[in-house]
């Protein structure tokens, strides 16, 4: 019943309601992987509706509220492991940009739907994402540009991975108004995700899953 | 008719003669000249200089002044970062931190930012070209300013706090009025209300939160006589006929939206739209020939009436001169592009061109490619400049004019590879492609070539 609570006061972003129905499970013994996945595959159904058109920025940001108040409960008591089960995502967008939007839109995607996400924030210099990247073992670098200009910073970035010997370690997502898959093929990119609702599924798709990782 | 005559009836739902063209050459204007981005969206000589440059070889109907969605934030406070080839980025939002309104005593007045500077341009440019040439007036949108000054939260008050939302959508619809009066009172003959942002938003939304402030400006705009056209970026499908709905003279749209979808419901208001070729992968990356195809495309599959053809939005600093040339031809000399184009993929290499011996010369030859001197004003222009050098070297130099729209000279430029056009070939060597040299510059380099 009250995983059932969650979910209504989840998908419609009332993030108060989350925070509270989330402690009250917590203190009448609901499993917190249950309230994970209630999350979860909301933020899933989320995504296609973003991808598709159904929702825009405004629905998804109060949405991914509501999921951040659930997730500050729940963290402490769960290891990060099984709160984010799908693996460790760098993201961030590239020197010389400063929008973040969609970098932020896709950063709450792909938490909502398991995995760990360490947001760089904007303007992140080629060698602060390779830094991450060894730091925090990840498994995929998401990096975001927004102009025709600083796309080339993904490129120099991507330079930067193979000329310190881990570019076959991390899986590279790249997206961005002026990006195209021409372009990730161009800097040999793993894959260029057209918006945020498609990043998750992406990369669930190329075996990022609860039973690889 | 005159471009402007063809922009203002294009916007008044009249017929015109042909399809107008705007090229929005905000910052990449300055690539014309070798000027940054800073140089032209600061320095008012170097701006006027910049969009004369455009004016002469793209040959617009109607054009920008500046492209630039900052400067209404700038006035108000809010701190930019600047970059050489792009244009500026809001840095910090002067209602982040508290969801307050900024003071009307900071709505836009002449002497603010960098207003002098603009209006002073818009005043050279309107003295310059204006009487033939449509200027637009662009303005940074209430939505986009409301986003400028709050930050992202602009989104989630969306939901949480409408109220909030309305006053300072409120205000934002004030500032764009402002720079209104002040755009038309500096001789803009179109009003664009520039609004990326919109179409990140629902149309229920933008229906609550936004039409009052658009419908406002569009309104106003009306009433002082002057068109208006209301820029969106980004998948806006769904917001086009709630755009409509705010009734502007015309609706601009990028790559991201079908035109032809589109225009069916910008029709049905009898609305003119403009768009939409593709910033990035065709008019930054794409081939001339990909960007006259493109085009001619474009024309062939929708209705020309209420359209302008116009890039999807502010043109990348970079994009080759090349590529908007071939826009335009495309657009203005529409049967001839296509038979070039047919052309050049029915030339068989077979036909026999016999390439000059360019390592016995007797003296400097000087081949220019064009795609007709005669139609193409960029063309119109090189060669002038090559008669000009013929006439002051007279027989010590050779030159002469291979026009695309002849098949021989297709088979010609295949053989030399020579992609982009005009340019000027000296004893078989490219030396400049669309950039049309000064002749101090021409002459020198010929002075070499001759010693």
């Amino acid at each position: 019943m009250i995983l059932q609570e969650i979910s209504y006061f989840f998908k419609h972003g009332q993030s108060e309601k989350v925070r509270e129905l989330t402690l009250r499970g917590m203190a009448e013994g609901v499993m917190p992987s249950d309230i994970v996945n209630v999350l979860t595959s909301y933020m899933t159904e989320l995504g296609i509706k973003f991808k598709n058109n159904e929702i825009f920025v405004p629905e998804v940001l109060i949405v991914a509220r509501a999921f951040n108040a659930a997730i500050e409960v729940l963290e402490p008591i769960m290891e990060p492991s099984k709160v984010y089960t799908r693996g460790t995502v760098i993201i961030g967008t590239v020197e010389g940009d400063l929008h973040d939007i969609g970098k932020n839109l896709v950063k709450m995607m792909l938490k909502g739907n398991g995995f760990h996400v360490v947001d760089l924030g904007v303007d992140v210099k080629p060698e602060t994402f390779v830094q991450a990247v060894i730091t925090h073992n990840a498994q995929v670098l998401a990096m975001s540009a927004l102009l025709t200009t600083t796309m080339i910073k993904i490129k120099e970035t991507i330079d930067l991975l193979v000329k310190r010997g881990i570019r076959q370690q991390v899986y590279v997502l790249i997206g961005g108004a002026p990006v195209t898959t021409n372009y990730a093929k161009e800097v040999r990119a793993d894959a260029y995700a057209r918006d945020a609702g498609s990043v998750s599924e992406l990369l669930i798709k190329r075996g990022f899953s609860k039973k690889v990782l | 008719m005159t471009g402007k005559e063809r922009i203002i009836e294009i916007l008044s739902h009249k017929v015109t003669d042909k399809i107008p063209w705007v090229p929005f050459a905000g910052i990449h204007a300055g690539a014309l000249k070798g000027y940054s981005a800073k140089d032209v969206l600061q320095d008012g000589d170097r701006l006027f200089e910049a969009l004369m440059e455009v004016h002469r070889l793209y040959q617009p109907d109607g054009m920008p002044v500046v492209f630039d969605l900052q400067v209404e934030a700038e006035i108000l406070g809010c701190e930019l970062a600047w970059s050489d080839d792009t244009p500026p980025s809001v840095k910090s939002h002067i209602c982040a931190t508290e969801a307050n309104i900024p003071c009307r005593c900071l709505l836009p007045k002449e002497t603010d930012g960098r207003l002098p500077m603009i209006l002073d341009t818009m005043k050279r440019m309107k003295k310059a070209v204006g009487e033939t040439t449509a200027l637009y007036g662009l303005i940074c949108g209430p939505f986009t300013l409301a986003s400028h000054l709050r930050g992202n939260d602009l989104f989630m008050d969306m939901i949480l706090d409408e109220d909030y939302v309305k006053d300072l959508m409120s205000f934002c619809t004030e500032v764009s009025l402002k720079m209104i009066d002040l755009y038309i009172g500096s001789g803009m003959d179109v009003i664009a209300v520039v609004d990326p942002l919109v179409s990140q938003i629902s149309p229920n939304h933008f229906t609550e939160l936004c039409h009052e402030s658009f419908a406002t400006v569009f309104a106003y705009i009306r009433s002082k006589g002057v068109k208006s056209s209301f820029f969106v970026c980004g998948n806006a499908t769904r917001q086009i006929e709630v755009m409509c709905k705010t009734k502007p003279d015309g609706i601009s749209i990028d790559e991201n939206v079908d035109i032809v979808m589109a225009k069916r419901i910008t029709d049905s208001y009898n609305i003119t739209i403009g768009g939409n070729i593709p910033l990035t992968t065709l008019m930054l990356h794409g081939t001339q020939q990909d960007n006259m195809k493109y085009v001619l495309d474009m024309i062939d599959r929708i209705s020309h009436d209420n359209l302008i053809i116009a890039p999807g939005c502010d043109m990348p600093y970079a994009v080759p001169f090349e590529n908007a040339i071939g826009v335009q031809q495309a657009i203005r000399e529409s049967e001839q592009v296509r038979s070039i184009l047919a052309n050049y993929q029915t030339v068989e290499e077979t036909i026999e061109i016999d390439l000059p011996d360019y390592s016995s010369l007797t003296k400097p030859f000087i081949e220019v490619f064009t795609l007709d001197s005669e139609s193409c004003a960029a063309c119109t222009y090189m060669m002038g400049a090559v008669d000009a050098i013929k006439a002051y070297f007279g027989d010590s130099i050779d030159t002469i004019e291979y026009k695309y729209t002849e098949k021989i000279n297709i088979a010609r430029c295949k053989k030399m590879g020579v992609s982009n056009l005009p340019s000027i070939y000296i004893n078989g060597e490219l030396k400049w492609s669309s950039i049309i040299p000064s002749k101090d510059e021409f002459i020198q380099t010929i002075k070499e070539k001759l010693n």
